[in-house]
């Protein structure tokens, strides 16, 4: 049997592997050790390989922003700086039609801000935003729809810890990619607004809105969440500007949202013992596929699939927008069944040098940055939708009296913006990319 | 396609960078043409086959791959020995410095390569400083944020007064050009993968034939695999092995430095040579360097005066030719 | 005995805990040395310097704290699944393929460990340092030993608990899991 069409099987024997509830990392270390000895005819590459290649993938200095990013985030969950965010939204948005809901978007969007994973923002604004929803008479649907949307957010709106995995797989710049992911970011949220706004009028009564409030307490409330936007100035202004490198940028905002959560008077040492939890299973979550990937990528290597799917794929004189297209779908598809790291890390070795063959008119950094944008949204869009969304059953576990197929439905809207969007983006570049040529 | 062997050779750097170009290519090239097609030849760039740069070593003595490129640097304390050829005002060009330290570490340190099969040994050529204030005196230099790629380069930055900075390549040209750092030190082949003649203006070399430092290449294959090739095939390899491949390596760095230093000369950027008088001073600072050095060795039992004389001599004896 | 409440399921959640607590305070003391080397870098005109090594002492901390890591996530089920099809079946089928893949884990811990182990003996052997600081690698190498080990320990006790569930009919209750 040809390498080739090894590399090629692996892909069934994995996912066959995946939706047997084999955890998805060893799926991808035991094919890349089992696919590498098929390769060498020897376990011994493969053994002598991981002497080292666990301590020296856990140990990568551009990987170490990970958990730095996830403390972060965990310490900014603590210390209930979501509740805030929401009465500012709120006393800007709450007064108009379907005003509270655009209001948990807009506090979602601000603590996506300093927050680098989706399910975080998702189940903090849930927790501050549920019980107003309801307060205001919004439909369970309507409720833990925006609730899930306002999730992605979190990865969207830099720091994404998604976007961390991609530079580092695809070896660009993670500056590069965090400022182009902001206008994106922005327009997610937009988007969701408008969903809103159209969603409370086509079905009356899915909705209600606050009392106006009075511009004095508007501005002072946005005063109080200067800690937030501080945190995320330091951060990001921290990464574009290049005063710090990601990871010194991830530390000083661990370090950040740990003094605001000390502020806040919510660090106890409960308080501190669930931080540090929570951080430890995701970091270990991520980290144990990211090695998998490591085990598995080296297996595609030796197998030489990426680059003939890349020659291959070059020299049929495809059209490029048609093969993005057909890609794309390909991961909103998997996105309905599958997490969007696991997504990234199985994919992106063999798609991501197959598109660098094709022509968009871009430059190979650009196309990068502007492939990396789309694609974190398109998996991002596998949150939300039915039937497996993580999104989707954390928040739906928080409104215990919300029928699932209720949040399906609900979400459904927000799914077409997000598909609205990437259209939108696709089909112009300079949208994502504005930022990155005006910095760089 | 007939072949009886396939070597694979893995390698940090992109296909197209001059050593794997220019180079490793090459080699490659005359090993599959010298053997009739026997000897198959894979080539790995960039970490494909998968590790951090500084596992490259230990696959080629594990037989993770058959052949491997990497710094000898990016595993400090495996070749102390061998570490000598990175001290300061030592080397010349990468051509003849890389024939120097092929037969030194034959002479001296080939306990270190014990585990491999060396194809080649190499330096780069003389490794400068690429700063954003230009540096004409050693006062210059005094308190300014540089980068050193290697220890020995990071302590003799700190002996002659600047503030060393231990930084990754990769992050070197975002923290110059955000002034994280003022200065760093590679050779001339480095910046145009940099881009550093567009980040900083200055660039200061020293007069003489010595360069401020160098690193240290080593080109090795798997034991296993080089005993293990039929006789005929073995003497392929050995015909393309040994002090003319090093030179050839080393010819190559010394393109590259052609070629990087005429993007700063088109660039009208600032090219500094200092003069005889103030290149002695920094020689002259630069001694603690090597005393430390010294000191160093003495600690893990190696006579570190000795090498250095040896190495030397080394030099010497190719500067002669 | 495989049981949460049991004496032996209190002592690996005590081990797995406190070894993540443990990694969490690694970090903290990462954040609060790079804090210091930024503040050091920044005010080099006043006399301050950077931390000597910063990258390598944060790149050897995130590293330890990751294998500090890797046992609790275990044994909260934090590992990335999917559940699509196999939700489909029965209690029993799951709580026999449970087994599997808690077996199939263990194997993979076991594996990262001895390797690990091997790696660590090399990186003694040829005195392999960091590149400013010279701290030895083997010793990195030996203090995310630790956490590969009790990594193996808890993949033993899951094994053994997703067994004694399978047996006596017993379900494992549902763990919120890691998500990112
Ligand atoms: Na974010
Ligand atoms: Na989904």
């Amino acid at each position: 049997m040809s390498n080739v069409l090894l590399g090629l099987l692996s892909f069934p024997v994995m996912l066959g592997l995946i939706f047997l509830r084999v955890p998805i990392g060893i799926a991808m270390l035991a094919t890349g050790v089992f696919g590498s000895f098929l390769i060498t005819g020897s376990f011994n590459p493969m053994l002598a390989q991981f002497k080292s290649l666990t301590y020296s993938t856990f140990s990568s200095y551009s990987l170490s922003v990970v958990p730095l990013f996830l403390l972060m985030g965990a310490f900014a969950t603590l210390s209930g700086m979501s509740g805030k965010l929401f009465d500012a939204a709120a006393s800007w948005l709450g007064h108009r039609k379907g005003g509270v809901a655009m209001a948990a978007i807009g506090a979602s969007a601000g603590f996506g801000a300093i927050c680098g994973s989706s399910l975080a923002t998702a189940a903090t604004m849930g927790k501050v935003a549920l019980p107003e929803l309801k307060k205001y008479g919004y439909s369970g649907a309507l409720s833990t729809g925006t609730v899930a949307a306002g999730g992605t957010l979190g990865i969207l709106i830099p720091p994404s810890v998604i976007l961390v995995i991609f530079a580092v797989q695809t070896e660009q710049n993670i500056a590069r990619l965090f400022m182009a992911a902001f206008l994106p970011g922005i327009l997610a949220a937009i988007g969701y607004i408008i969903v809103i706004a159209i969603y409370v009028r086509m079905a009356p009564g899915s909705g209600g809105q606050r009392e106006r409030v009075p511009y004095g307490q508007r501005f002072s409330q946005l005063v109080g969440i200067w800690p937030v936007i501080a945190v995320f100035i330091a951060v990001i202004g921290g990464i574009y500007t290049g005063i710090f490198t990601p990871t010194e940028a991830a530390a000083i905002g661990a370090a950040g949202t740990g003094i605001i959560a000390l502020a806040t008077r919510s660090l106890s040492r409960r308080g501190l013992s669930e931080v540090f939890l929570s951080t430890a299973s995701a970091t270990a979550m991520i980290f144990f596929i990211v090695l998998g990937a490591a085990a598995l990528n080296s297996f595609l290597a030796l197998s030489q699939l990426p680059q003939v799917a890349a020659a291959w794929v070059g020299d049929q004189g495809l059209n490029p927008w048609l093969v993005l297209t057909v890609v794309l779908l390909l991961y909103l598809v998997l996105g309905c069944v599958m997490d969007s790291l696991s997504m990234i890390l199985l994919t992106v070795p063999i798609v991501y040098p197959m598109m660098l063959a094709l022509d968009f008119g871009l430059a190979p950094d650009d196309f990068a940055v502007w492939f990396g944008i789309i694609v974190l949204i398109v998996v991002e869009v596998g949150l939300i939708t039915p039937p497996v969304g993580m999104n989707l059953f954390i928040i739906n576990s928080m409104a215990k009296k919300v029928r699932l197929s209720e949040t399906y439905r609900g979400v459904l809207p927000f799914v077409a913006s997000d598909i609205i969007r990437t259209i939108i983006l696709v089909a112009f570049p300079p949208i994502t990319l504005a930022l990155v040529w005006l910095f760089y | 396609m007939g072949q009886d062997v396939t070597l694979r050779v893995h390698q940090f750097l992109p296909a197209q960078a001059p050593i794997p170009s220019q180079a490793i290519a090459p080699w490659a090239e005359a090993i599959e043409a010298e053997s009739d097609g026997r000897i198959a030849v894979e080539l790995y760039p960039a970490m494909q086959l998968g590790g951090a740069p500084d596992s490259l070593f230990a696959q080629a003595q594990d037989g993770v791959v058959d052949v491997i490129w990497t710094v000898l640097g990016y595993t400090p304390g495996r070749f102390p020995k061998s570490e000598v050829f990175e001290l300061p005002f030592l080397i010349t060009n990468g051509e003849d410095s890389s024939e120097a330290f092929y037969n030194y570490v034959m002479e001296n340190s080939a306990d270190e390569f014990a585990s491999v099969h060396v194809i080649a040994l190499h330096t780069h050529g003389p490794g400068l400083f690429h700063s954003k204030d230009p540096i004409a005196t050693l006062e210059d230099l005094q308190g300014m944020k540089v980068r050193g790629g290697s220890r020995i380069i990071s302590n003799m930055l700190g002996q002659l007064g600047a503030e060393p900075v231990g930084m990754p390549v990769p992050e070197t040209a975002e923290a110059l050009s955000r002034g994280v750092i003022d200065a760093t030190t590679v050779p001339w082949e480095v910046t145009p993968s940099l881009r550093l003649t567009e980040l900083v203006t200055n660039h200061t070399g020293f007069s003489g034939e010595q360069g401020l430092y160098s690193q240290t290449f080593g080109f090795v294959m798997n034991r296993g695999t080089y005993e293990g090739l039929p006789e005929d095939l073995r003497a392929v390899i050995d015909a393309n092995s040994g002090i003319e491949v090093s030179r050839a390596f080393g010819a190559v760095m010394d393109a590259g430095d052609e070629a990087g230093l005429q993007i700063a000369v088109d660039a009208g950027n600032s090219i500094v040579t200092l003069d005889e008088e103030e290149t002695a001073r920094w020689k002259e600072a630069a001694q603690a360097t090597i005393d430390q050095w010294f000191a160093d060795m003495d600690a893990i039992g190696i006579d570190g005066q000795a090498l250095y004389a040896s190495a030397q001599e080394h030099m010497a004896a190719v500067s002669g030719q | 005995m495989f049981q949460d409440n049991s004496p032996l399921g209190r002592s690996v959640y005590g081990l797995a805990k406190g070894l993540a607590l443990l990694g969490g305070v690694v970090m903290v003391a990462v954040i609060i040395m790079i804090t210091l080397s930024i503040i050091g870098r920044t005010f080099i005109w006043a006399g301050l310097r950077p931390i000597l090594g910063d990258y390598e002492l944060s790149s050897m901390g995130i590293a330890f704290t990751v294998f500090t890591f890797l046992p609790w996530a275990h044994l909260e089920r934090g590992h990335a699944i999917v559940t699509l099809i196999t939700d489909r079946f029965g209690p029993r089928f799951n709580a026999w393929l449970l087994v599997i893949t808690d077996a199939m884990m263990l194997a993979t811990a076991a594996f990262i460990a001895w390797r690990l182990y091997d790696g660590m003996l090399d990186k003694f052997a040829f005195r392999e340092t960091t590149l400013l600081l010279r701290v030895p690698l083997g010793w990195a190498y030996a203090a995310a030993f630790v956490g590969a080990s009790v990594f193996v320990i808890v993949a033993i006790y899951v094994l053994g608990r997703s067994v004694t569930n399978a047996v006596t009919g017993r379900t494992e209750p549902d763990r919120a899991g890691a998500e990112i």
